[in-house]
Order: structure tokens, then sequence, then C-alpha cells
């Protein structure tokens, strides 16, 4: 780094287009902007001398609010990189960057890919991830990689937290009128995070189960998830994608509870079956708050055939 | 009994494009045998990988074309790692001489749980067999003794010549019973074997052809894994076969009623010393890495459910339907054959054949029995 030496430069001279060292991101912070606007950059920007003109290292908000508030011609004070490594240059702004905030998982994904023009594939593991806290796993890498590329849409969906970066692992393999898809179900329902993970794994298996597109178990999931006033029911939508990936599960559900409404056993009395019906284990429990209450439990306990509860935990 | 053009017993599924060789696994004669059996291959000498390594090394040799030549340094016979109590397990015991293989089956569960991507032969061999030495010296246990759980016994046989030296120190092992599993062909070894067999066991692992043919990569076809056993039964091996993993998909019924139709075709019923059958489960963790490795499968995109042991099995309904039916077919051709569960719960067990082994235990006494009556037969 004894390339880097103090300089001037033009703002016209710097070249804002260049995201070369991408780890500024969104809006500029007004209390940023009016100190700028009052005093001026305090602490100069790292740049990179290059022939279109200096590249942005590290100071890109600074300098944006600066060229908001100063005319093109506007001379400043800049550390400025000649003929230094790249490399180097990135990592020194990657880990300048890092001290100052968290980065939401598109910016993580943007830094990734940027990194990937310079760093070899077994560099970007084994210094870029474990540097933005990411696992030193080819499938995190592919993760990240994926993410860089997807549309603005989507990108603004995963940095806003509503898709979480598990399900970028599922959408990545998806194609753009299944993300057009996804994004309409998301616009219209509202749904964020662990349900929409849990809808687009099922979309996901389900298109893979039956070798067609996601869009076509979504449509159809959508249609008979609508109530009265054509509004898409969260809760009818995920059933209805349970129903289709687990017949046989959601089979036994129904005849099970069928079965145990027959018992008209009273509401303290709870029959659970085994989770998913794995294992032979049923589960009985019930609540009172008074002697009378307990001997209804069990009065209505006795009441119950034999042959009833043969029934009801028969596997077939 | 069918009789079909000859195959070349000599097949082997794998010969590496690279060797890394350990340097301290160099001067072993293990080493130098499989070295000399190939031709334009290169002979890499490495440390010995530790932490990070492997990942470096996987980037340099594809893992698909490169053998390891290693010291095993921990125990070699292990139990095998079995499942929660929830389910039967038969006290298996793993002789582990090897890790991995390049058959490619989409399904097998090593690819989530191996750190060493290369296809890996321990050449201490007598460290391995002083091992056993010991272990089996115990007085008053049977042991039921496997290479084909962390790798296929087989696949690289021809270079390694090692199912014949197994042969020879199980023969003279009154307490213990050696079991080759494997999807491959590659048994010249065994067809030349100039001794006496003794107990040892070969055995295919089978699944429906359209299985075969879709998931299962460079395995032998069903019908030339089936010639394979015939020829190693008229040798005189006691043959096994294993229904696992069984996949649900459209066509089941008909894809594992020809497998078991083939299957006697080539073998009756009293050739067979045990045929086990295990729905396919898999780690939740895997699934992931399943999908990355072989994207055009789907196999993991059914109606799974979370097992008591915290895999994913298919819901208990479907896995009844296999096994009965399955079952069913099997006795139809050989009613006395012994057929076992590899993995499951008793009330699958009850369902399927009306009765249960109590505990793991007795599941183990019952496949010793097995073993004793082929012993005296």
């Amino acid at each position: 780094m004894n390339l880097v030496k103090p300089g001037r430069c033009r703002l016209t001279e710097i070249d804002f287009a260049d995201r070369s060292f991408p780890f500024s991101f969104g809006e500029i912070p007004p209390k940023l902007q009016a100190s700028i606007k009052h005093v001026g950059i305090l602490q100069p920007p790292l740049l990179l001398e290059s022939e279109a003109g200096y590249i942005i290292v590290c100071g890109r908000q600074r300098l944006e609010a600066f060229r908001r508030s100063s005319p093109p011609t506007q001379e400043l004070d800049i550390l400025a990189a000649a003929g230094a490594c790249r490399k180097e240059l990135f990592l020194r702004a990657l880990w300048e960057n890092l001290a100052q905030r968290e980065f939401n998982p598109v910016e993580i994904a943007d830094i990734h890919a940027a990194a990937g023009e310079l760093f070899s594939r077994e560099e970007l593991l084994s210094e870029i991830q474990p540097a933005l806290k990411i696992p030193k796993k080819e499938r995190f890498y592919r993760r990240y990689q994926a993410l860089a590329g997807f549309s603005k849409d989507l990108r603004k969906l995963v940095a806003a937290g509503v898709i979480d970066p598990e399900s970028v692992d599922l959408l990545r393999e998806w194609h753009e009128p299944e993300y057009q898809a996804l994004i309409e179900l998301i616009r219209e329902t509202g749904l964020r995070r662990n349900k929409l993970r849990e809808v687009i794994g099922r979309l996901d298996d389900l298109a893979r189960r039956d070798g067609v597109s996601p869009c076509l178990p979504l449509a159809a999931a959508v249609t008979a998830a609508k109530d009265d006033e054509g509004r898409i029911v969260i809760a009818e939508l995920r059933h209805q994608l349970k129903v289709k990936l687990y017949p046989h599960l959601t089979a036994a559900q129904s005849d099970f509870a069928e079965k145990l409404a027959k018992l008209s056993l009273p509401p303290a009395l709870i029959l659970d079956p085994p989770p998913d019906f794995e294992g032979g284990e049923y589960r009985l429990s019930f609540s009172f708050s008074d002697s009378r209450k307990f001997q209804l439990c069990c009065r209505a306990l006795n009441e119950v055939a034999p042959e009833d509860i043969d029934e009801l935990i028969s596997r077939t | 009994m069918n009789s079909s053009p000859e195959l070349d017993w000599q097949r082997s599924v794998f010969y590496p494009a690279t060797v890394l060789v350990e340097e301290a696994a160099a001067d072993y004669p293990l080493t130098r045998s499989i070295l000399s059996r190939l031709k334009n291959t290169q002979v890499v000498t490495v440390k010995r990988p530790a932490g990070d390594d492997f990942s470096s090394l996987s980037r340099l040799y594809s893992p698909r074309t490169t053998l390891f030549l290693a010291l095993h340094r921990g125990r070699f016979l292990k139990a095998c790692p079995g499942t929660a109590e929830s389910y039967r397990c038969c006290l298996y015991q793993i002789l582990h001489l090897g890790l991995g293989c390049n058959i490619g089956c989409s399904y097998c569960v090593l690819q989530g749980y191996l750190n060493n991507p290369f296809i890996t032969q321990f050449v201490n061999l007598d460290d391995a067999f002083a091992e056993l030495d010991e272990e089996l010296a115990k007085p008053g246990v049977f042991y039921r003794i496997g290479t084909g759980e962390f790798t296929d016994s087989l696949f690289m046989d021809p270079l390694t010549n090692l199912a014949p030296r197994l042969i020879d120190y199980f023969g003279g092992c009154k307490n213990a019973i050696l079991e080759l599993k494997t999807k491959s062909v590659a048994i010249s070894s065994l067809l030349d074997y100039p001794g006496e067999i003794g107990e040892t066991v070969v055995s295919w692992s089978l699944n429906a052809p359209a299985v075969t043919a879709r998931e299962e990569g460079l395995a032998a076809s069903i019908e030339e894994r089936l010639q394979a056993a015939a020829r190693c039964r008229e040798r005189g091996f006691r043959i096994g076969l294993h229904f696992d993993p069984l996949l649900y998909f459209p066509g089941w019924e008909e894809g594992y009623r020809q497998t078991v139709a083939e299957i006697f075709k080539y073998l009756k019923g009293s050739d067979i010393i045990w045929i086990s059958i295990g729905a396919f489960r898999f780690m939740p963790q895997v699934k992931e890495v399943l999908r990355e490795n072989h994207c055009q499968s789907n196999i993991t995109a059914g109606e799974f459910i979370r097992g008591l042991d915290g895999k994913q099995r298919y819901f208990s309904a479907i896995r009844r339907r296999l096994y009965r039916f399955l079952v069913d077919e099997i006795k139809s051709y050989a009613p006395e054959v012994f057929i076992y569960f590899c993995m499951e719960d008793q009330y699958l067990w009850q369902d399927t054949f009306g009765y249960a082994p109590a505990d793991n235990i007795e599941l183990g006494h019952w496949l010793d029995k097995c073993c004793y009556r082929y012993a005296g037969s």
C-alpha cells in the first residue's frame, strides 16, 4: 500500500459509474450530506488512478454527497493509489467498510461477485467469505454468486428481508416467468420469510417431482386458495400446497380428525397422533381445574369403546 | 437358471487418472501393488491432509478420477452407525478399508457426510488384520462384518485385489462372517479364488431397473449384477441382496416386480442368505447436497416426513405399501428366504411380517442364525 499518496483531483476526474469496489449502498444519510455541505470532506477518499479517471475504492458516499453540494470543477483532497494491486485495495476497502456496518445479503452478494473478478475461487472461499461471515462452503459461494445476478425486483425483496437467503438456494434454478409469478404472489399476499420459504420449498419440490415449472402448482394453489372476494387466503394456499406435496399424510390427518370427532371427547381431552404418524405412540392429555372436571374426563374416557380406539389408530 | 453371454468379470468401474499417495503410505505393499497395476496415471505424493487441505486438493485433482492412498489411523472395525433406538438395526460391523466410490448414485448419503472428497483406499492392511485378530479373539461373540458401507466392496478390486485377502482371513474365523457388498461385476478375483470359500457372503444392492438407469450412475445393470451373483453362487459363495434404498416413483410396482422376477431367473431362494429392505432416507442437510450434485434427479422431492431419528423418510403409509408389495413379491418366489428391514420401526415390521424383533439384539441374532444355518449347509 506504499503506492498510496495524498493528492488532489477535480470531481469531473472521478468515474462514479465504476463499481469495481462496490462497498456503498443505499441513500446518503442526511446528516452526512449536511456535514459535507458545511465543512466539506474531512477524511479524504481513497481513489485508484486509471486511464479513464479515478475509480472510487473507499468513500463513495462522502463523494456523492460532495458532488451534490459542489460544482463539477470543484477540487478535493484525495488519497490516490497509482498502480497499486487491486486485490490489496479491495481487501482494504472491504475491511474498512466491514468495520462500519453490517451488509444485507444483496450487498454481500455484490461484494462477493466483485471479488470474483479479482480473486480466485479458492481465495474467495478461504479469504473473502470468512470476512463476510459466510461459511467457507461451495454452497454459499453459489448462493451469493447467484443472488448478485438476480433481477432488480427480486434483489429488493432479498435486501428487505422478505425472501431469506436460504430460499435463494432454491430460486437460483428458477426462471424469469417463475420469479414474476412469485413476486406477484408476494405483492398480493404479503407473504414473507419463513412462510414464504415454506411456499417456495413446496413449489420447488412439486416442480421437481412432477417435472413442471413452479408456476403450474402455484397457479393451481392460488386458484383454490381465493376467497369469495378473489383474495388469496395464505393459510389455504399453504394447505393446498401441502395436500399436493403430501397427499398421503394429509389424507391420514383428515381421516384421523374425522374418526376422532366421532369419539365426541370433551374439549378438555386432547388426543394427538404421533408427529406425522411416525412411530406408534399416541398421546392423550387432559386439563382440569376441579374434581368435577376431572371426573368428567375420566367418565368420557371410560365411555370410549376399545374398537373405536382400534379403528382410530389402525394403520392401513 | 439363465445362461447369458459371459460378462467381463475383470471389468473395473474405476481407473484413476491421478493417484495421490500420502507420504507415509508410499512404502506399503498395497500402495506398490496398486501403482504397479496402473499405466499412464499421474502419481502425486502429498503430506497427510488436514483441515482445508482436502478442499484445496479437490480443486487441483478431480475427486471423480482421483484415488487417494492413505493410512487409516483410527479403528478399522466399527459398529454400523445405524440410527436412533426408535428404529431396529442389525448390529452390523463395518471393516473400514476405504471411502467413497465413483459409481455416482444420486441417492448416496455419503455425499453429505464425508470431508474427504476422494475415493480413498487405506493401505495399512496389517494394522487392520491385527485389530481384527484382537477383536475376534473375544469369546462368545459372533460378528457380521462388511466392507461395503462407506465404499463399494468390489468396484476397484481388479486394482486392489483385496477380496481374496479378506476371504483368506475370514476363512479361518469361526465367529465371523464377511459380507462384500457391491453394485459392480468385478468378481474375477472371487471366481478365481483358489481355496475354500469359508463364510463369505457376496451381496448385491438391487433396485428397480428404472432407478438403476436413472439414479445409479456407472453401476452394472440389474441383469449383470444377478449374472455375477449366479456365478459367485456357483463358485460357492453365499449371496445376499439389498433393496436399499427403495424409491417411490410412478411405476414403482412394475419396476420392483421386474427386479424380483429377474432375481429368480438367476438364483434359487436357497442360494440367498438374506434380503434386506430399506426405504430411502437421508439427513435433512443432505438434501441440498444431493440436489446440487444430481440436479436432474427428483428423488428428494417426495412425500418425506421427519423421522424419529431426525432423518427424512417417506410417510409411513408409503413405506408400508412399498414393503408389503416387495415382501409379497419375493415370498411368492421364495417363501423360505429371510427378509429383514434396515432401520425400520417395529410397527412396520409388525404390519408387514406379522412379527417384529423386540430390540436390535434380537434382530442381530436372527441374522446370526442365518449365518449358522448356512455354515451347517
